[in-house]
Protein backbone atom coordinates (compact mmCIF):
# COMPACT_ATOMS: atom_id res chain seq x y z
CA UNK A 1 0.00 0.00 0.00
CA UNK A 2 1.36 3.39 -0.95
CA UNK A 3 1.30 6.40 1.30
CA UNK A 4 -1.56 8.08 -0.52
CA UNK A 5 -2.70 11.66 -0.01
CA UNK A 6 -6.09 10.68 1.50
CA UNK A 7 -4.35 8.45 3.99
CA UNK A 8 -1.92 11.21 4.95
CA UNK A 9 -4.83 13.60 5.43
CA UNK A 10 -6.60 11.01 7.56
CA UNK A 11 -3.53 10.59 9.71
CA UNK A 12 -3.12 14.35 10.09
CA UNK A 13 -6.78 14.85 11.03
CA UNK A 14 -6.61 11.94 13.46
CA UNK A 15 -3.52 13.36 15.06
CA UNK A 16 -5.08 16.81 15.49
CA UNK A 17 -8.22 15.27 17.00
CA UNK A 18 -6.04 13.27 19.34
CA UNK A 19 -4.21 16.42 20.45
CA UNK A 20 -7.36 18.45 20.91
CA UNK A 21 -8.94 15.62 22.79
CA UNK A 22 -6.13 15.11 25.20
CA UNK A 23 -3.88 18.10 25.54
CA UNK A 24 -6.20 20.56 27.21
CA UNK A 25 -6.36 18.65 30.45
CA UNK A 26 -2.97 17.08 30.29
CA UNK A 27 -0.97 18.29 33.25
CA UNK A 28 1.11 15.18 33.54
CA UNK A 29 4.87 15.22 33.54
CA UNK A 30 7.37 12.40 33.88
CA UNK A 31 8.73 11.42 37.23
CA UNK A 32 12.02 13.33 37.04
CA UNK A 33 10.05 16.47 36.40
CA UNK A 34 7.68 15.67 39.26
CA UNK A 35 10.65 14.97 41.52
CA UNK A 36 12.59 18.14 40.72
CA UNK A 37 9.68 20.49 40.14
CA UNK A 38 11.35 21.52 36.90
CA UNK A 39 9.92 21.36 33.39
CA UNK A 40 11.20 18.79 30.90
CA UNK A 41 13.05 21.57 29.06
CA UNK A 42 15.42 22.10 31.98
CA UNK A 43 17.02 18.70 31.36
CA UNK A 44 16.23 18.26 27.67
CA UNK A 45 16.65 20.42 24.59
CA UNK A 46 14.09 17.92 23.33
CA UNK A 47 13.87 14.46 24.91
CA UNK A 48 16.09 12.50 25.05
CA UNK A 49 18.73 15.15 24.28
CA UNK A 50 20.27 16.31 27.52
CA UNK A 51 21.13 19.88 28.39
CA UNK A 52 24.19 20.53 30.61
CA UNK A 53 21.79 20.47 33.58
CA UNK A 54 20.32 17.15 32.46
CA UNK A 55 23.79 15.64 32.13
CA UNK A 56 24.67 16.77 35.64
CA UNK A 57 21.39 15.40 36.99
CA UNK A 58 22.22 12.02 35.46
CA UNK A 59 25.86 12.20 36.56
CA UNK A 60 24.69 12.84 40.13
CA UNK A 61 22.50 9.75 40.12
CA UNK A 62 19.05 11.19 39.30
CA UNK A 63 18.62 12.19 42.95
CA UNK A 64 17.97 15.93 42.99
CA UNK A 65 14.55 16.60 44.42
CA UNK A 66 12.61 19.60 45.57
CA UNK A 67 9.57 17.64 46.70
CA UNK A 68 8.60 16.23 50.09
CA UNK A 69 10.37 13.11 51.27
CA UNK A 70 9.97 10.62 54.06
CA UNK A 71 13.15 11.17 56.03
CA UNK A 72 14.93 9.91 59.08
CA UNK A 73 18.31 11.19 60.19
CA UNK A 74 21.34 9.00 60.58
CA UNK A 75 22.06 8.78 64.28
CA UNK A 76 24.20 6.55 66.49
CA UNK A 77 23.84 3.03 65.15
CA UNK A 78 20.80 3.83 63.02
CA UNK A 79 20.65 4.27 59.28
CA UNK A 80 19.05 7.31 57.72
CA UNK A 81 16.22 7.39 55.20
CA UNK A 82 15.31 9.58 52.25
CA UNK A 83 12.33 8.31 50.34
CA UNK A 84 10.29 10.18 47.76
CA UNK A 85 6.72 10.60 48.86
CA UNK A 86 5.61 10.31 45.24
CA UNK A 87 6.43 7.00 43.57
CA UNK A 88 8.65 7.84 40.57
CA UNK A 89 6.64 6.19 37.82
CA UNK A 90 6.26 7.49 34.27
CA UNK A 91 4.63 6.26 31.09
CA UNK A 92 5.47 6.70 27.43
CA UNK A 93 2.85 5.80 24.86
CA UNK A 94 3.93 5.63 21.20
CA UNK A 95 1.63 5.17 18.25
CA UNK A 96 3.01 5.22 14.74
CA UNK A 97 2.54 4.75 11.04
CA UNK A 98 5.24 3.46 8.68
CA UNK A 99 5.21 3.19 4.91
CA UNK A 100 8.15 2.09 2.78
CA UNK A 101 8.52 3.13 -0.84
CA UNK A 102 8.26 -0.50 -1.96
CA UNK A 103 6.27 -2.95 0.10
CA UNK A 104 8.08 -5.88 1.64
CA UNK A 105 7.12 -8.99 -0.33
CA UNK A 106 3.88 -10.64 0.74
CA UNK A 107 3.20 -7.99 3.37
CA UNK A 108 0.82 -5.08 3.60
CA UNK A 109 2.49 -1.70 3.32
CA UNK A 110 1.35 1.23 5.42
CA UNK A 111 1.75 -0.15 8.90
CA UNK A 112 -0.34 1.49 11.60
CA UNK A 113 0.55 0.54 15.17
CA UNK A 114 -1.64 1.55 18.07
CA UNK A 115 0.38 1.34 20.15
CA UNK A 116 3.82 0.83 18.63
CA UNK A 117 5.05 0.46 22.16
CA UNK A 118 4.26 1.49 25.71
CA UNK A 119 7.00 2.00 28.28
CA UNK A 120 6.80 2.18 32.03
CA UNK A 121 9.67 3.91 33.81
CA UNK A 122 10.85 3.63 37.36
CA UNK A 123 12.83 6.82 37.11
CA UNK A 124 13.87 8.80 40.12
CA UNK A 125 15.69 8.90 43.42
CA UNK A 126 15.81 5.72 45.49
CA UNK A 127 17.67 7.47 48.29
CA UNK A 128 20.28 10.12 48.99
CA UNK A 129 22.80 8.85 46.46
CA UNK A 130 21.01 6.15 44.47
CA UNK A 131 18.64 6.66 41.59
CA UNK A 132 17.42 4.96 38.49
CA UNK A 133 16.33 5.08 34.93
CA UNK A 134 14.61 1.72 34.57
CA UNK A 135 12.30 0.96 31.67
CA UNK A 136 10.01 -1.91 30.73
CA UNK A 137 8.39 -1.80 27.33
CA UNK A 138 5.39 -3.43 25.75
CA UNK A 139 5.73 -3.83 22.00
CA UNK A 140 2.80 -4.56 19.75
CA UNK A 141 4.93 -6.90 17.66
CA UNK A 142 5.98 -9.02 20.63
CA UNK A 143 2.65 -8.52 22.39
CA UNK A 144 4.33 -8.55 25.79
CA UNK A 145 6.30 -6.41 28.18
CA UNK A 146 10.05 -6.85 28.25
CA UNK A 147 12.85 -5.30 30.24
CA UNK A 148 14.27 -2.29 28.37
CA UNK A 149 17.09 0.20 28.95
CA UNK A 150 18.10 0.35 32.57
CA UNK A 151 20.68 2.39 34.45
CA UNK A 152 20.73 2.22 38.23
CA UNK A 153 23.48 4.28 39.77
CA UNK A 154 25.10 5.37 42.98
CA UNK A 155 26.71 8.81 42.81
CA UNK A 156 28.55 11.18 45.07
CA UNK A 157 30.80 14.22 44.88
CA UNK A 158 34.01 15.31 46.53
CA UNK A 159 36.88 17.65 45.80
CA UNK A 160 40.11 16.59 44.16
CA UNK A 161 43.01 19.04 43.74
CA UNK A 162 40.63 21.83 44.64
CA UNK A 163 38.17 20.94 41.88
CA UNK A 164 34.89 19.06 42.00
CA UNK A 165 34.97 15.33 41.51
CA UNK A 166 31.72 13.56 40.76
CA UNK A 167 31.90 9.79 40.74
CA UNK A 168 29.57 6.86 40.76
CA UNK A 169 28.75 3.27 40.09
CA UNK A 170 26.36 2.09 37.43
CA UNK A 171 24.46 -1.13 36.87
CA UNK A 172 23.08 -1.17 33.35
CA UNK A 173 22.08 -3.44 30.49
CA UNK A 174 23.16 -1.65 27.33
CA UNK A 175 26.67 -0.40 26.52
CA UNK A 176 26.55 3.44 26.21
CA UNK A 177 23.18 3.74 27.99
CA UNK A 178 25.19 5.12 30.93
CA UNK A 179 26.66 7.86 28.74
CA UNK A 180 25.81 11.54 29.20
CA UNK A 181 25.81 12.69 25.60
CA UNK A 182 23.66 12.09 22.53
CA UNK A 183 26.52 11.25 20.22
CA UNK A 184 26.90 7.63 21.35
CA UNK A 185 24.62 4.78 20.17
CA UNK A 186 22.11 4.27 23.00
CA UNK A 187 20.90 7.88 23.01
CA UNK A 188 21.98 8.92 19.53
CA UNK A 189 19.98 10.10 16.52
CA UNK A 190 17.48 9.03 15.30
CA UNK A 191 15.85 9.30 18.71
CA UNK A 192 12.76 7.49 17.50
CA UNK A 193 12.49 5.02 14.67
CA UNK A 194 10.13 2.66 12.96
CA UNK A 195 10.33 -0.93 14.12
CA UNK A 196 8.99 -2.36 10.87
CA UNK A 197 11.01 -0.81 8.04
CA UNK A 198 14.14 -2.70 6.87
CA UNK A 199 17.53 -1.55 8.18
CA UNK A 200 21.01 -2.46 6.90
CA UNK A 201 22.41 -5.86 7.88
CA UNK A 202 25.84 -4.70 9.08
CA UNK A 203 26.05 -3.07 12.48
CA UNK A 204 28.94 -2.64 14.94
CA UNK A 205 28.49 -4.63 18.13
CA UNK A 206 28.56 -1.48 20.29
CA UNK A 207 25.84 0.01 18.12
CA UNK A 208 22.96 -1.77 19.82
CA UNK A 209 23.74 -5.44 19.22
CA UNK A 210 24.01 -6.12 22.96
CA UNK A 211 21.21 -3.84 24.12
CA UNK A 212 19.17 -5.48 26.90
CA UNK A 213 21.13 -8.70 26.35
CA UNK A 214 23.85 -8.00 28.91
CA UNK A 215 24.31 -7.11 32.56
CA UNK A 216 26.97 -4.53 33.31
CA UNK A 217 28.68 -3.16 36.39
CA UNK A 218 30.85 -0.09 36.08
CA UNK A 219 32.21 3.09 37.51
CA UNK A 220 32.60 6.63 36.26
CA UNK A 221 34.00 9.93 37.31
CA UNK A 222 33.87 13.55 36.14
CA UNK A 223 36.64 15.83 37.32
CA UNK A 224 36.33 19.60 37.32
CA UNK A 225 33.19 19.23 35.17
CA UNK A 226 35.51 18.70 32.22
CA UNK A 227 37.08 15.26 32.17
CA UNK A 228 34.78 12.25 32.16
CA UNK A 229 36.13 8.71 32.50
CA UNK A 230 33.99 5.62 32.70
CA UNK A 231 34.33 1.90 32.39
CA UNK A 232 31.84 -0.96 32.62
CA UNK A 233 32.29 -4.70 32.43
CA UNK A 234 29.55 -6.80 30.85
CA UNK A 235 28.39 -10.40 30.93
CA UNK A 236 25.59 -11.93 28.89
CA UNK A 237 22.17 -11.93 30.43
CA UNK A 238 19.57 -13.13 27.97
CA UNK A 239 16.04 -12.01 28.72
CA UNK A 240 13.83 -15.08 28.70
CA UNK A 241 16.84 -17.37 28.58
CA UNK A 242 17.65 -20.14 31.01
CA UNK A 243 19.78 -19.39 34.06
CA UNK A 244 22.64 -20.29 34.33
CA UNK A 245 23.18 -19.42 30.68
CA UNK A 246 23.59 -22.48 28.42
CA UNK A 247 24.22 -20.20 25.44
CA UNK A 248 21.89 -21.95 23.03
CA UNK A 249 19.60 -19.81 20.95
CA UNK A 250 21.53 -16.58 21.41
CA UNK A 251 23.95 -14.99 18.96
CA UNK A 252 26.20 -13.44 21.56
CA UNK A 253 27.44 -15.27 24.64
CA UNK A 254 30.17 -13.22 26.23
CA UNK A 255 33.17 -15.28 27.24
CA UNK A 256 34.87 -13.89 30.31
CA UNK A 257 34.22 -10.18 30.67
CA UNK A 258 33.49 -7.64 27.97
CA UNK A 259 34.98 -4.27 28.94
CA UNK A 260 33.52 -0.97 27.77
CA UNK A 261 35.47 2.24 28.16
CA UNK A 262 34.71 5.92 27.80
CA UNK A 263 36.80 9.09 27.99
CA UNK A 264 35.34 12.49 27.15
CA UNK A 265 36.24 16.13 27.57
CA UNK A 266 33.55 18.78 27.82
CA UNK A 267 33.49 22.49 28.23
CA UNK A 268 30.37 24.50 28.92
CA UNK A 269 29.81 28.24 28.77
CA UNK A 270 26.55 30.16 28.99
CA UNK A 271 25.69 29.60 25.33
CA UNK A 272 28.02 26.81 24.25
CA UNK A 273 28.50 23.19 25.17
CA UNK A 274 31.23 21.19 23.48
CA UNK A 275 32.23 17.59 24.01
CA UNK A 276 34.57 15.27 22.23
CA UNK A 277 35.69 11.87 23.30
CA UNK A 278 36.34 8.25 22.63
CA UNK A 279 34.60 5.04 23.63
CA UNK A 280 34.88 1.42 22.76
CA UNK A 281 34.37 -2.15 23.70
CA UNK A 282 35.97 -5.55 23.41
CA UNK A 283 33.79 -8.64 23.24
CA UNK A 284 34.75 -12.27 22.96
CA UNK A 285 31.66 -14.28 22.21
CA UNK A 286 30.57 -17.74 21.16
CA UNK A 287 27.34 -17.86 19.15
CA UNK A 288 24.79 -20.39 20.43
CA UNK A 289 27.31 -21.91 22.83
CA UNK A 290 29.43 -21.18 25.87
CA UNK A 291 32.39 -23.29 24.83
CA UNK A 292 34.33 -23.85 21.64
CA UNK A 293 35.54 -21.35 19.07
CA UNK A 294 34.92 -17.66 19.68
CA UNK A 295 34.31 -14.48 17.75
CA UNK A 296 36.28 -11.48 18.89
CA UNK A 297 35.13 -7.90 18.33
CA UNK A 298 36.98 -4.71 19.21
CA UNK A 299 35.23 -1.40 18.62
CA UNK A 300 37.11 1.89 18.76
CA UNK A 301 34.95 4.95 18.48
CA UNK A 302 35.22 8.73 18.53
CA UNK A 303 32.40 11.17 19.03
CA UNK A 304 31.64 14.84 19.43
CA UNK A 305 28.70 17.03 20.33
CA UNK A 306 28.28 20.78 20.10
CA UNK A 307 25.22 22.66 21.32
CA UNK A 308 24.98 26.35 20.60
CA UNK A 309 22.34 28.51 22.25
CA UNK A 310 21.52 31.52 20.09
CA UNK A 311 20.39 34.48 22.25
CA UNK A 312 19.53 36.54 19.14
CA UNK A 313 16.92 33.90 18.24
CA UNK A 314 15.21 33.70 21.63
CA UNK A 315 17.64 31.03 22.85
CA UNK A 316 16.99 28.56 20.05
CA UNK A 317 19.59 25.82 20.09
CA UNK A 318 21.67 24.42 17.26
CA UNK A 319 23.13 20.96 17.89
CA UNK A 320 25.77 19.16 15.88
CA UNK A 321 26.75 15.60 16.76
CA UNK A 322 28.71 12.79 15.24
CA UNK A 323 30.47 9.52 15.82
CA UNK A 324 32.82 7.20 14.01
CA UNK A 325 33.12 3.53 15.00
CA UNK A 326 35.84 1.23 13.76
CA UNK A 327 35.17 -2.43 14.43
CA UNK A 328 37.83 -5.09 13.97
CA UNK A 329 36.60 -8.63 14.30
CA UNK A 330 38.03 -12.09 14.16
CA UNK A 331 35.16 -14.49 13.55
CA UNK A 332 36.67 -17.84 14.51
CA UNK A 333 33.38 -19.40 15.58
CA UNK A 334 31.34 -18.14 12.64
CA UNK A 335 34.09 -19.17 10.22
CA UNK A 336 34.25 -22.67 11.72
CA UNK A 337 30.47 -22.97 11.36
CA UNK A 338 30.64 -21.97 7.71
CA UNK A 339 29.05 -18.57 8.29
CA UNK A 340 32.01 -16.48 7.17
CA UNK A 341 34.49 -16.92 4.34
CA UNK A 342 37.43 -15.48 6.30
CA UNK A 343 38.45 -14.80 9.87
CA UNK A 344 39.31 -11.10 9.84
CA UNK A 345 36.74 -8.38 9.14
CA UNK A 346 36.36 -4.71 9.78
CA UNK A 347 33.38 -2.40 9.77
CA UNK A 348 33.44 1.39 9.67
CA UNK A 349 30.40 3.32 10.79
CA UNK A 350 30.13 7.10 10.48
CA UNK A 351 27.13 9.15 11.56
CA UNK A 352 26.55 12.88 11.88
CA UNK A 353 23.49 15.02 12.38
CA UNK A 354 22.57 18.66 12.64
CA UNK A 355 19.51 19.78 14.58
CA UNK A 356 17.81 23.11 15.06
CA UNK A 357 15.60 23.54 18.12
CA UNK A 358 12.99 26.23 17.64
CA UNK A 359 12.49 26.83 21.34
CA UNK A 360 11.08 23.72 22.91
CA UNK A 361 8.23 23.62 20.41
CA UNK A 362 9.81 22.40 17.22
CA UNK A 363 12.99 20.71 16.13
CA UNK A 364 14.30 19.70 12.73
CA UNK A 365 17.16 17.25 12.25
CA UNK A 366 19.13 16.10 9.24
CA UNK A 367 21.43 13.12 9.68
CA UNK A 368 23.79 11.22 7.41
CA UNK A 369 25.15 7.74 7.91
CA UNK A 370 27.61 5.49 6.16
CA UNK A 371 28.56 1.88 6.88
CA UNK A 372 31.36 0.13 5.01
CA UNK A 373 33.50 -2.91 5.67
CA UNK A 374 34.96 -6.17 4.54
CA UNK A 375 32.82 -7.90 1.90
CA UNK A 376 31.91 -11.48 2.78
CA UNK A 377 29.23 -13.39 0.81
CA UNK A 378 28.69 -15.82 3.68
CA UNK A 379 28.50 -13.32 6.51
CA UNK A 380 26.26 -10.96 4.53
CA UNK A 381 24.39 -13.69 2.70
CA UNK A 382 21.82 -13.26 -0.01
CA UNK A 383 18.24 -13.02 1.21
CA UNK A 384 15.16 -11.18 0.10
CA UNK A 385 14.94 -7.60 1.44
CA UNK A 386 17.34 -8.06 4.37
CA UNK A 387 20.29 -9.79 2.64
CA UNK A 388 23.02 -8.82 0.22
CA UNK A 389 23.50 -10.29 -3.25
CA UNK A 390 27.16 -9.30 -3.42
CA UNK A 391 28.15 -9.80 0.23
CA UNK A 392 29.07 -6.16 0.60
CA UNK A 393 27.97 -4.52 3.87
CA UNK A 394 28.07 -0.98 2.46
CA UNK A 395 25.02 1.13 3.20
CA UNK A 396 24.55 4.86 3.30
CA UNK A 397 21.78 7.36 3.37
CA UNK A 398 20.09 10.07 5.37
CA UNK A 399 17.41 10.61 7.97
CA UNK A 400 15.26 13.72 8.22
CA UNK A 401 13.11 14.33 11.25
CA UNK A 402 10.74 17.09 12.29
CA UNK A 403 9.30 16.95 15.78
CA UNK A 404 6.56 19.22 17.03
CA UNK A 405 6.05 19.48 20.76
CA UNK A 406 2.65 21.13 21.39
CA UNK A 407 3.46 20.43 25.02
CA UNK A 408 6.80 19.41 26.42
CA UNK A 409 5.47 15.90 27.01
CA UNK A 410 3.89 15.32 23.59
CA UNK A 411 6.01 14.62 20.54
CA UNK A 412 4.46 14.52 17.08
CA UNK A 413 7.16 13.53 14.64
CA UNK A 414 7.53 13.02 10.92
CA UNK A 415 10.62 11.15 9.85
CA UNK A 416 11.94 10.18 6.44
CA UNK A 417 14.76 7.67 6.01
CA UNK A 418 16.40 7.52 2.59
CA UNK A 419 18.92 4.97 1.37
CA UNK A 420 21.41 5.69 -1.41
CA UNK A 421 22.95 2.26 -0.99
CA UNK A 422 21.62 -0.69 0.98
CA UNK A 423 23.55 -3.87 1.80
CA UNK A 424 26.09 -3.27 -0.93
CA UNK A 425 24.20 -1.89 -3.91
CA UNK A 426 21.81 0.73 -5.21
CA UNK A 427 19.76 -1.62 -7.37
CA UNK A 428 18.96 -5.30 -7.01
CA UNK A 429 20.92 -5.34 -3.75
CA UNK A 430 19.18 -8.50 -2.51
CA UNK A 431 19.28 -10.45 -5.77
CA UNK A 432 15.49 -10.31 -5.89
CA UNK A 433 15.28 -7.03 -7.74
CA UNK A 434 14.81 -4.69 -4.79
CA UNK A 435 16.32 -1.22 -4.95
CA UNK A 436 17.99 0.53 -2.02
CA UNK A 437 15.47 3.33 -2.42
CA UNK A 438 12.66 0.80 -2.01
CA UNK A 439 13.42 0.85 1.71
CA UNK A 440 12.97 4.60 1.97
CA UNK A 441 10.43 5.03 4.70
CA UNK A 442 8.02 7.61 6.03
CA UNK A 443 7.48 7.28 9.76
CA UNK A 444 4.83 9.22 11.66
CA UNK A 445 4.93 9.14 15.42
CA UNK A 446 2.71 10.43 18.20
CA UNK A 447 4.40 10.10 21.58
CA UNK A 448 2.75 10.90 24.87
CA UNK A 449 4.87 11.09 28.02
CA UNK A 450 3.19 11.37 31.37
CA UNK B 1 43.16 -7.57 21.14
CA UNK B 2 45.83 -8.37 23.76
CA UNK B 3 44.39 -10.24 26.74
CA UNK B 4 46.43 -8.06 29.10
CA UNK B 5 44.59 -4.97 27.85
CA UNK B 6 41.19 -6.56 28.42
CA UNK B 7 42.17 -7.47 31.95
CA UNK B 8 43.58 -4.01 32.60
CA UNK B 9 40.38 -2.27 31.48
CA UNK B 10 38.21 -4.73 33.42
CA UNK B 11 40.29 -4.32 36.56
CA UNK B 12 40.36 -0.56 36.19
CA UNK B 13 36.56 -0.60 36.10
CA UNK B 14 36.36 -2.73 39.22
CA UNK B 15 38.95 -0.51 40.91
CA UNK B 16 36.97 2.66 40.17
CA UNK B 17 33.85 0.98 41.57
CA UNK B 18 35.58 -0.19 44.73
CA UNK B 19 37.08 3.25 45.31
CA UNK B 20 33.60 4.69 45.00
CA UNK B 21 32.24 2.23 47.52
CA UNK B 22 35.16 2.67 49.86
CA UNK B 23 34.93 6.44 50.04
CA UNK B 24 32.88 7.44 53.02
CA UNK B 25 29.82 9.49 52.26
CA UNK B 26 31.09 12.38 54.31
CA UNK B 27 34.84 12.68 54.02
CA UNK B 28 34.76 16.14 55.50
CA UNK B 29 32.94 16.90 58.65
CA UNK B 30 30.08 18.98 57.34
CA UNK B 31 27.59 21.05 59.20
CA UNK B 32 23.94 20.33 58.56
CA UNK B 33 23.50 23.46 56.52
CA UNK B 34 26.55 22.61 54.41
CA UNK B 35 24.97 19.25 53.65
CA UNK B 36 21.69 20.91 52.77
CA UNK B 37 23.55 23.29 50.46
CA UNK B 38 25.52 20.45 48.88
CA UNK B 39 22.44 18.31 48.32
CA UNK B 40 20.19 20.99 46.90
CA UNK B 41 22.18 23.95 45.61
CA UNK B 42 25.59 22.83 44.37
CA UNK B 43 24.27 21.37 41.13
CA UNK B 44 23.62 24.88 39.81
CA UNK B 45 25.29 27.35 42.17
CA UNK B 46 28.56 25.36 42.56
CA UNK B 47 30.30 24.62 45.83
CA UNK B 48 31.52 28.22 46.17
CA UNK B 49 28.18 29.76 45.27
CA UNK B 50 29.56 31.31 42.11
CA UNK B 51 27.10 29.61 39.74
CA UNK B 52 30.15 28.54 37.81
CA UNK B 53 29.08 24.90 37.40
CA UNK B 54 28.34 23.61 33.90
CA UNK B 55 24.62 23.47 34.57
CA UNK B 56 24.72 26.81 36.41
CA UNK B 57 26.37 28.50 33.43
CA UNK B 58 23.84 27.06 31.03
CA UNK B 59 20.90 28.08 33.21
CA UNK B 60 22.34 31.45 34.19
CA UNK B 61 22.44 30.63 37.91
CA UNK B 62 23.16 33.62 40.14
CA UNK B 63 26.46 34.16 41.90
CA UNK B 64 25.28 33.97 45.50
CA UNK B 65 28.08 36.25 46.70
CA UNK B 66 27.24 38.96 44.17
CA UNK B 67 25.72 42.29 45.16
CA UNK B 68 22.58 41.41 43.24
CA UNK B 69 21.93 38.52 45.62
CA UNK B 70 23.45 39.92 48.78
CA UNK B 71 21.46 43.15 48.65
CA UNK B 72 18.23 41.18 49.05
CA UNK B 73 16.76 40.99 52.52
CA UNK B 74 16.73 37.72 54.42
CA UNK B 75 13.01 37.46 53.83
CA UNK B 76 13.46 37.94 50.10
CA UNK B 77 16.16 35.27 49.92
CA UNK B 78 14.06 32.88 51.95
CA UNK B 79 11.14 33.49 49.62
CA UNK B 80 13.21 32.74 46.52
CA UNK B 81 14.40 29.48 48.09
CA UNK B 82 10.93 28.49 49.19
CA UNK B 83 8.94 29.56 46.15
CA UNK B 84 11.55 29.53 43.40
CA UNK B 85 12.16 32.21 40.82
CA UNK B 86 12.76 32.05 37.09
CA UNK B 87 14.44 28.73 36.34
CA UNK B 88 15.10 28.01 40.00
CA UNK B 89 12.62 25.50 41.39
CA UNK B 90 10.79 25.95 44.68
CA UNK B 91 12.28 24.09 47.64
CA UNK B 92 9.59 25.07 50.12
CA UNK B 93 7.86 21.71 49.95
CA UNK B 94 11.06 19.86 50.81
CA UNK B 95 13.09 22.09 53.12
CA UNK B 96 11.91 23.03 56.56
CA UNK B 97 11.69 26.76 57.41
CA UNK B 98 14.63 26.24 59.75
CA UNK B 99 16.73 24.77 56.91
CA UNK B 100 15.86 27.73 54.69
CA UNK B 101 16.78 30.16 57.45
CA UNK B 102 20.14 28.45 57.87
CA UNK B 103 20.67 28.47 54.10
CA UNK B 104 20.13 32.22 54.03
CA UNK B 105 22.76 32.59 56.74
CA UNK B 106 25.06 30.27 54.78
CA UNK B 107 24.65 32.46 51.70
CA UNK B 108 25.30 35.58 53.76
CA UNK B 109 28.57 34.07 54.96
CA UNK B 110 29.91 33.57 51.46
CA UNK B 111 32.91 35.80 50.69
CA UNK B 112 31.68 39.05 49.14
CA UNK B 113 32.80 40.10 45.67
Amino acid sequence: MKLTRPLLCLMAVGTVILILGTSRDTRAVPSYSRQTGMPCATCHFAPPELTPFGRKFKLDGYVLTTKPEVTDDKKDHNSGLRLLEAFPLSVVFDTSYTATKSPQPATQNGNFQFPQDVSLFLAGAWGSHVGSFAQVTYTAQGNHFSWDNTDVRYANTHDLFGKSLAYGITFNNNPTVEDLWNSTPAWGFPFTASNVSPTPAAKAIINGALAQDVAGFGGYTMWNEHLYIGSTIYRSQHLGGAQPNPGTGFGFNIRGLAPYWRVAWQTVTKNNSLQFGTYGMHVKSSPNAITGPTNGYTDWAFDFQYDRTIPQFKNDVLSFRGTYIRENSSLGATFAAGGASQLGHHLNTAQANLEYHYGTKLSGTAGLFNVAGTPDPLLYAQASVFGSANGDPRSNGYTLNVSWWPQQNIDLAVQYSGYLRFNGAQTNYDGAGRKAGGNNAVFLLARFVF
Amino acid sequence: MPRIFVHLVARAGVFVCLIGLALPVDVHAQSDVAKVYKTNCVLCHAADGSGNSSSGKALGAKDLASNEVQKKTDAELAEVIAKGKGKMPAFGAKLKPEDIKQLVAYIRAMPKK
